[in-house]
């Protein structure tokens, strides 16, 4: 401390390359580093150009944001608490020793003298110094988490285990290098270095100077060779996400969660659906080499946790794996000379890989929790919604009972083949308006198929218009005009048939004049807010759970807390993660109930599917294969006496789920109406 | 080989039972809010020829006698790939029972030309008569085969699976012939692409009034006299519910097995 004291801190600096001759050498062996590197990148560039448009350059002010929160800041990395924060510490790491390395770069080779003062000592020595150790850690616990914990979701491979080698390696023999300058130069300013001051006290001990100079100067050469290799290796590997992952955040899918399906010019399309490579937008290409095979969309599939095959994560790689098999761009222009009923695919995907099977799609119930936790933005819903449409519009090959559905949807306008209800016989004796007798209703009460035609959901709907009345609202429903949204069908594939209910209800609401609709189904809601204003059906749409939170704010309900139960509350997927609603039902359960809400470990967006969407809840699942009963344990493993929920579909879902698997447990399923009603009613 | 197939719409026969309503006076079904759509087992007799087309060759004509409504189920089996299709249409919304329609369609189907087999479904998911093919092979001066659920080629003829009330018959025959196709999971009719949904709508059918295939409402008369439905009303479902009285268990069962007994001696 002494020197120190005696050094003036202005003059703080370190001579680069101090050992290093022949320094030419290192010039001409970036040259091979950059051309093999950058023909890797402009390789994948070059395959992304050749899909098809898509527009994710708008609203650049809240793509910034993301790529603040999701690439700077991690936040989507940082829901694996354990992960993400070694990969932070690695993250940043990484960046401050890039940033230092520009640093030595700008004085050595533009001989801007910027390495010196206090910068060089607080941040060239100290700050670089301990972000790099940070990094170095980051990189053993993560090599520990992959050889010795060995995580399910993880994909295991050579490259993986020779990244973190690699790293591990550069990062290690960087603090040698250090350690040994500062011995060998006696550098004054070494205090700065924390890590090289250790490694120059213990190699002193060891060796001597004359050694260590010798030692400095073969590492740094093998220093330098490993790190233009991993430079020029890294577009081959999953290191390629260091480009792509920021990419690709910011080219996300702002708007439904990520789960935007697209549409469909059938006039023109050359094929409905997509089983080819080049039929997906650039924006999806991009998306296969963003991945990181961090494996937590798997993790988190409904269909994969019960042990089905479906696993949005191999789907990806799979399909990255066909897509670093092909050529491309060479093939774009041969699918635009062929006649449309004669489409064959330039690399069909269905089927190449189990993962990729028909069978796997058909098992996803669209539920975006893969989309909602991928670290890097991936869609992968979409991609299995439009390999879908290949096999329902293209091929007409997918399960009997969606088949049934689609039936159903086409000849009745509803999906429950075989239903004894009629839309309006939930209404029975209770005088509801119809629309034709109303003169102009403030809501239009658009029920729903599932509302309205499956028996257990009767009394849901009954109470939603109980309620209403008793608010004394001006509302009506369509009756016998009501059909399906479509959204079943859009789910399972059948776009066209979407068009066709969607345009044809359009028009009827229309005819009505109606403008503020109100639904207890979050599917509804969804095709209504999101989907229906992309075919020119504007309506004000609110779900019940909003809608009837509304009502008790503005005092037209009053609700003193009567319900004794102790109640928990399944998030829909269409309502939380689709829409972001998860505030107004909780809102009213906590209004209602005289007990505190119980929450299911698995809540708000991070909610886990009933199994339903999807036209699943058309299918019946292998016995030891069912979502709803995983998330009926989900819901048993909690103190609740009921499950509040706020979809036609999770309510017959759960309910069946709970009764299969609760043995001598009582656990009552209740839609957010039917609790407030019975309260009301004092039950 | 050449296969012609009968088609007939139908009120959606799975609408619920609250909303199937019958008008008494003209003795038929009120449409009311029930779609139309393709009888079950004609959809199958449709499944059966598209598989036969695709194990042998050959062609399949649609053929349908109803409302001009009826051309959506033609449609429908355009959109399946049928090669061609006819519609005779029918302007009067009288009842036509199955030897009417066994006239009409053995009328067109002699204006259409020879086929090798003729399908129709084996009975219709509205009257369920079950008619309609016996007569109409009467007509073509034709065997006739009931029943059937798979259909091979064999040499210069088929060999027929036909359902019975103890399992199948294998039955051989030689061509031409009428078969009345029942229902199997082999025969669950596929559903059509969307590309040919759209491409059906571009398809020519033939449309043909009953002059057109030398039919007078005096021909259509004589057969419809044949068959007169009096009466149409939808039965009453009624349920009683008695608890037999009695002072022990003993008494209660006694007094059940006399009530029983008295039943089964009545009946
Ligand atoms: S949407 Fe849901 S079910 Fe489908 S792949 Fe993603 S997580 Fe799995
Ligand atoms: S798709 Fe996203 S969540 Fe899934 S493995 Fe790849 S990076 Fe991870």
């Amino acid at each position: 401390m002494t020197l120190l004291a005696a050094l003036n801190a202005a003059d703080a600096t370190r001579e680069v390359m101090w050992n290093i001759s022949h320094s030419w050498v290192m010039y001409v062996l970036l040259v091979p580093t950059m051309l093999i590197a950058g023909y890797g990148v402009y390789k994948q560039v070059q395959k992304w150009r050749s899909g098809q448009p898509a527009a994710r350059f708008d609203r650049p002010a809240e793509r910034i944001m993301r790529v603040i929160n999701h690439v700077l800041l991690q936040q989507a990395t940082l829901r694996d608490r354990f992960a993400g924060v070694f990969h932070f510490m690695l993250f940043w790491g990484m960046i401050t020793l890039t940033i230092a390395t520009t640093v030595v770069l700008i004085q050595h080779d533009f001989g801007i003298e910027i390495m010196k003062g206090r910068f060089y000592l607080y941040f060239q020595s100290l700050f670089v110094d301990v972000l790099g150790v940070l990094a170095m850690l980051g990189v053993a616990v993560l090599a520990v988490r992959r050889w010795v914990l060995r995580p399910k979701k993880l994909v295991y491979t050579d490259e993986s285990t020779w990244l973190l080698v690699l790293l591990f390696v550069i990062m290690g023999t960087g603090y040698l290098l250090e350690g040994w300058r500062i011995a060998v130069t006696n550098d004054p300013w070494g205090i700065w270095s924390p890590a090289g001051i250790i490694v120059s006290k213990a190699s002193l001990a060891v060796a001597g100077v004359g050694t260590l100079k010798t030692l400095h100067l073969f590492t740094w050469w093998f220093h330098l060779v490993i790190v233009f290799g991993l430079i020029a290796w890294a577009p081959y590997t999953k290191l390629l996400h260091v480009l792509t992952a920021p990419l690709n955040i910011y080219t996300a899918d702002l708007d439904h969660g990520g789960g935007t399906l697209k549409q469909i010019d059938f006039e023109s399309a050359q094929s409905f659906g997509i089983n080819s490579l080049e039929q997906f937008t650039w924006k999806d290409l991009l998306d296969l080499d963003a991945c990181t095979e961090c494996g937590r969309c798997t993790s988190v599939c409904p269909a994969n946790t019960v042990g089905k095959q479906l696993s949005p994560r191999d789907i990806i790689l799979d399909m990255q794996g066909l897509l670093d098999r092909s050529d491309l761009a060479s093939l774009t222009g041969k699918a635009d000379g062929q006649q449309p009923d004669e489409y064959d695919p330039a690399f069909p995907i269905i089927g190449a890989t189990d993962n990729l099977s028909s069978d796997a799609l058909f098992e996803c119930t669209t539920c975006a929790a893969c989309v909602e936790i991928c670290p890097v933005s991936i869609e992968q819903l979409p991609k299995i919604v439009d390999m879908r449409r290949f096999q329902v519009m293209e091929q007409a090959e997918f399960p009997q009972q969606m088949q049934d559905a689609i039936s159903s949807l086409e000849e009745r306008g509803h999906p429950f083949k075989g239903t004894q209800l009629s839309r309006v016989d939930w209404a029975a004796g209770m005088d509801v308006p119809l629309i034709e007798d109303v003169e102009a209703p403030e809501v239009l009460l658009w029920v729903g198929c599932g509302g309205a035609l499956v028996d257990r959901n009767q009394k849901s709907t009954r109470a939603l218009a109980n309620l209403l009345k008793k608010a004394n609202v001006n509302f009506a429903i369509l009756g016998r005009e009501e059909t399906c949204t479509g959204d079943p069908a859009r789910r399972i594939g059948n776009e066209f048939l979407f068009e066709t209910l969607a345009t044809q209800n359009i028009e009827t609401l229309k005819t009505h004049n109606i403008k503020n609709v109100l639904t207890s189904c979050p599917h509804c809601f969804n095709t209504f807010r999101n989907e229906y204003p992309k075919l020119g059906g504007n309506f004000e749409v609110m779900h019940h759970t909003t809608y009837l939170a509304r009502l008790i704010g503005e005092g037209h309900l009053k609700l003193d807390a009567q319900a004794t139960e102790k109640i928990a509350f399944h998030d829909p997927c269409y309502l939380g993660r689709h829409n972001g609603i998860t505030d107004a039902p909780r809102k009213l359960l906590k209004e209602v109930s005289q007990q505190p809400l119980v929450e299911m470990e698995k809540h708000g967006r991070q909610s886990f599917c009933c199994g339903g969407g999807g036209g699943m809840s058309f299918v019946d699942e292998p016995a030891d294969q069912r979502v709803n009963q995983e998330r009926a344990k989900q819901a048993l493993a909690t103190d609740a006496d009921t499950v509040a929920v706020g979809c036609p579909f999770c309510t017959t879902m759960m309910e069946d789920g709970i009764n299969a698997v609760k043995g001598d447990r009582e656990m009552a399923v209740k839609d957010v109406a039917e609790v407030m009603w019975e309260a009301l009613e004092g039950k | 080989m050449k296969t012609l197939v009968c088609l007939k719409q139908i009120l959606d026969p799975e609408i619920p039972p609250r909303d199937f309503t019958i008008n008494r006076d003209s003795r038929q079904a009120v449409q009311g809010s029930a779609n139309l759509v393709t009888n079950i087992f004609c959809e199958n007799a449709l499944e059966s020829a598209l598989q036969l087309r695709e194990r042998s060759e050959g062609e399949i004509a649609a053929l349908a006698f109803g409302p001009a409504s009826a051309e959506d189920s033609l449609r429908k089996a355009l959109a399946l790939k049928a090669d061609e299709a006819c519609l005779v249409e029918d302007d009067s919304t009288a009842y036509r029972n199955s030897a009417t329609t066994a006239l009409v369609l053995a009328a067109a189907i002699k204006k259409l030309g020879e086929f090798d087999i003729i399908m129709v479904g084996r009975e219709a998911g509205d009257w369920g008569a079950g008619q309609t093919g016996g007569l109409l092979a009467e007509r073509l001066g034709l065997p006739c085969v009931t029943f059937v659920d798979h259909i091979e080629a064999s040499g210069d003829g088929v060999t027929l699976r036909r359902q019975t009330e103890l399992g199948w018959e294998k039955v051989e025959v030689k061509l031409p012939l009428v078969v009345t196709i029942s229902n199997h999971e082999e025969n669950v009719p596929r559903i059509p692409k969307t590309r040919d949904i759209m491409m059906s709508a571009r398809k020519p059918v033939t449309n043909w009034k009953l002059s057109d295939i030398d039919l007078t409402d005096e021909d259509l008369k004589t057969t419809g006299d044949a068959l007169d439905v009096i009466d149409l009303f939808i039965p009453e479902k009624k349920t009683d519910c008695e608890f037999i009285e009695g002072d022990s268990l003993d008494d209660k069962i006694d007094e059940f097995a006399k009530r029983l007994a008295g039943i089964v001696q009545s009946a």
